[in-house]
């Protein structure tokens, strides 16, 4: 009852001095102000950019003998009233394509076009097309390609049916958008790609919550040693109280500042489409991912020990380190394990079920960061949810318990850095 | 009777490469302005972090105010200043005072009353300047002593430990630091304090207690420690000296001195077994020497301290485990 009191004075006064800081204040404002500039500016590019204006200047081969090759040439140009200077056209017969070939591709090397489109036999029957090119990493350049030589092919499919080419070319030409939806056990979702977005920002807004206020805990604790301070604070509490203190206080501000970004984030869902429009790009207004406040809670959760387990490491770190130089190669070990946990970020959204998804939720160190995705990305099983929580909350409690130790081992070393060994006796010994 | 403020009882601390404290008991009574002496590295440090139970005896059991010093409640009895000082840089005075005083359960308005009454006491706070509204950062290294100081007594406790308490101090802030241990006493306070300095020990303190190598040499009331020692001893001060004259002569003189504590104009003067003082004091006289004092005294805390612990006492000192 009363280490419960101490531990509650410890924890306001971190969690008061922080969130009056400059430092504080400025993160907070600017946080949003960046994750609006996230929002808003890649929109306006990806509409300004859609894809290669040099797209055009390519060589078509059309080995199909049915003139595929100069009707994919005029959509490529953008219709009849295109610049047919362009897109060259070489009708070859299917013996002499090598050649052909080779040719265009001096052309490439040269740079007098972007690259060549291969069309022969099997492209009418509708199983392949070849492009090579200095552009063929595009996505969205070969994407075009592809579908102006699909409406094509079709359309000639089509008239071979006996539709006259004017309704054949309409009946072809579609240009549709991919609206996925995720579908998950509420019955509701918000579109698929929102989803990911949402999942992302999940699993950033956790690492970088992480990562700044664990290496809060370990500044704190540096100049607490540094300062001389910790020796008055625990003749009156135990270590592991100051330790405990430190870490809910500062684990406080982190959430009080998540709290503020997620608002800011929202808000600024709401006035994306308007901003964007005031450019001149029409975006969708965003419907938000649905989620449930047993979803929310369980996010927390996963933060709140994520949290810990990353601040008991930093604060071991804090412990046996006397200048910032040495804690900046000292923290390498446990910054190293929130970065491989974040860079493993695409793979788990590849495959939320798969393999490595399960056994990355498992691990403590990568746990708080990717089970929150797959958590927002994918339906979990609440086994594999409640094991993940188990193997967490035991990893914290290992934390907690081997920094209170070195704490308290560290803390009243003044002057000179604790061995290994030493660091390893402390861990061992009840007092 | 009432219990001691203080027991220590065959306490014992050995760290892997060395022994802290090897095997001391010491009581110190309510109410007593308490001193324990020692050379660096003797183990006053770590006694006095025993005490407040910020590190546990390997062997042996202490008392503060007749509870075991790992009760709840003990240290929240226990005023503490360490050796080494340091507070919240960052924060405002008054702040870090509120803090430390919260921690021992002290009331906030109680708080703030004590603390205000403290800064002005100790002239933190004038007419003119209010540094409790300023920055820990922005105080100069006596004030921010200061500021520890009134942290260490915030919470009005009944023991009060101060390590090496004069470490750092101008003349007026030791004297200020002196001032408040008296008035502690006066209000029924016990004051526990560790120096190296004996001097201040010998003017202040009921009793002491030297150690060294983690040993205890003796302790006692002060009158009892400087009577129980033997051999006659002589204080002596002169105007002036010089190279020339024969004052240095007599001095070194077997037949008369024993030993001998030369501090340039002040001597203080073991006497030879069958020695006659009146013939020292003649003999200095006939070298033309001024006399200002001449005296048999007791010998002084200092002299017994360097007698008993020697410098073969005096190990290198490890900071932090003084």
């Amino acid at each position: 009852m009363d280490e419960l009191r101490k531990l509650w004075a410890i924890t306001r006064r971190e969690y008061f001095e922080r969130v009056r800081t400059k430092w504080f204040v400025i993160a907070t404002v600017f946080g949003p102000i960046f994750f609006g500039a996230l929002m808003t500016v890649p929109a306006y590019f990806a509409h300004r950019t859609r894809e290669s204006p040099e797209l055009s200047r390519i060589r078509v081969l059309d080995a199909t003998g049915v003139g595929l090759g100069r009707r994919v040439a005029s959509e490529l140009i953008g219709g009849p009233m295109g610049d047919t200077s362009l897109t060259q056209v070489e009708v070859v017969a299917p013996d002499r394509l090598p050649a052909a070939e080779r040719a265009a591709r001096r052309l490439v090397t040269n740079e007098q076009i972007r690259g060549y489109l291969v069309l022969d036999a099997r492209t009418v029957a509708g199983q392949s097309a070849r492009y090579a090119g200095v552009n063929a990493t595009a996505l969205n350049d070969m994407r075009r390609i592809e579908r102006i030589v699909e409406q094509e092919v079709l359309s000639i499919r089509l008239e071979d049916k006996g539709l006259r080419s004017v309704e054949a070319r309409s009946l072809a030409r579609m240009d549709l958008d991919l609206d996925s939806e995720r579908v998950s056990d509420t019955g509701r979702g918000g579109s698929g790609t929102l989803n990911i977005v949402f999942a992302v920002s999940v699993a950033m807004l956790l690492y970088v919550t992480i990562f700044l206020y664990g290496q809060n805990v370990l500044r704190g604790v540096m100049e607490e040693r540094q300062s001389r301070v910790a020796e008055v604070v625990v003749s009156s509490v135990r270590p592991t109280t100051l330790l405990a203190g430190k870490v809910l206080g500062v684990g406080a501000v982190g959430l009080t500042q998540m709290l503020i970004w997620l608002v800011a984030a929202l808000a600024m869902f709401r006035v994306r489409a308007p901003i964007l429009h005031q450019f001149g790009v029409d975006a969708l207004a965003i419907n938000l991912p649905h989620i449930t406040p047993g979803m929310m809670a369980l996010l927390l959760v996963f933060f709140v020990l994520g949290f810990t387990f990353y601040a008991a490491l930093f604060a071991v770190v804090g412990a046996t380190v006397n200048t910032e130089q040495e804690a900046q190669q000292a923290q390498l070990p446990v910054v190293m394990l929130l970065v491989v946990s974040i860079s493993f970020l695409q793979p788990v959204l590849n495959a939320p079920d798969g393999r490595l998804s399960g056994v990355l939720s498992w691990l403590p160190f990568s746990a708080p960061i990717i089970m929150p995705l797959r958590l927002a990305s994918t339906q979990v099983a609440s086994g594999q949810v409640v094991m993940a929580l188990a193997a967490l909350v035991a990893s914290c409690y290992i934390a907690v318990f081997i920094a209170g130790r070195v704490y308290r081992g560290a803390l009243l070393l003044y002057g000179k850095r604790p061995t290994l060994g030493e660091i390893w006796r402390w861990v061992g010994r009840a007092r | 009777m009432t219990e001691p403020a203080v027991e220590i009882r065959h306490v014992a601390k050995r760290y892997e490469k060395h022994v802290a404290i090897r095997d001391l008991s010491l009581v110190v009574p309510v109410g007593a302005v308490y001193g324990l002496l020692g050379p660096n590295g003797a183990g006053k440090t770590t006694t006095i972090r025993m005490i407040l139970n910020i590190i546990a005896p390997d062997e042996g059991t202490i008392a503060v105010l007749g509870q075991p010093s790992t009760a709840p409640r003990t240290t929240d009895r226990i005023g503490y200043l360490p050796e080494e000082r340091g507070l919240y840089r960052k924060m405002k005075v008054r702040a870090v005072l509120r803090f430390l005083a919260d921690l021992k359960g002290v009331p906030g308005k109680v708080a703030d009353r004590r603390i205000d009454e403290w800064l002005e006491r100790l002239s933190l706070k004038t007419p003119e300047r209010d540094w409790g509204a300023a920055k820990v950062d922005e105080l100069s290294r006596g004030m921010q002593q200061k500021v520890q100081f009134i942290g260490a007594l915030v919470h009005d406790p009944e023991v009060v430990i101060l390590d090496e308490p004069f470490s750092g101090l101008d003349p007026v802030n030791a004297q200020a630091l002196k001032d408040t241990v008296i008035e502690l006493k006066r209000r029924g306070r016990t004051v526990l304090f560790s120096t190296h300095m004996v001097d201040n020990a010998e003017r202040m303190c009921d009793a002491v207690c030297i150690i060294a190598r983690g040993e205890k040499v003796l302790d006692g009331p002060v009158g009892e420690v400087r009577s129980g020692s033997n051999g006659r001893h002589v204080a002596l001060s002169l105007a002036s000296t010089s190279p020339g004259d024969g004052v240095g002569a007599v001095l070194s003189d077997a037949r008369l001195v024993k030993s001998i504590d030369d501090s340039n104009r002040f001597f203080e003067i073991e006497l030879a077994d069958g020695a006659d003082p009146q013939e020292l004091l003649g003999r200095v006289l006939a070298a033309g020497a001024r006399v200002e004092r001449f005296e048999i005294v007791r010998p002084s805390l200092h002299r017994i301290f360097l007698d008993r612990v020697g410098a073969q006492g005096v190990e290198t000192g490890v900071t932090g485990h003084g």
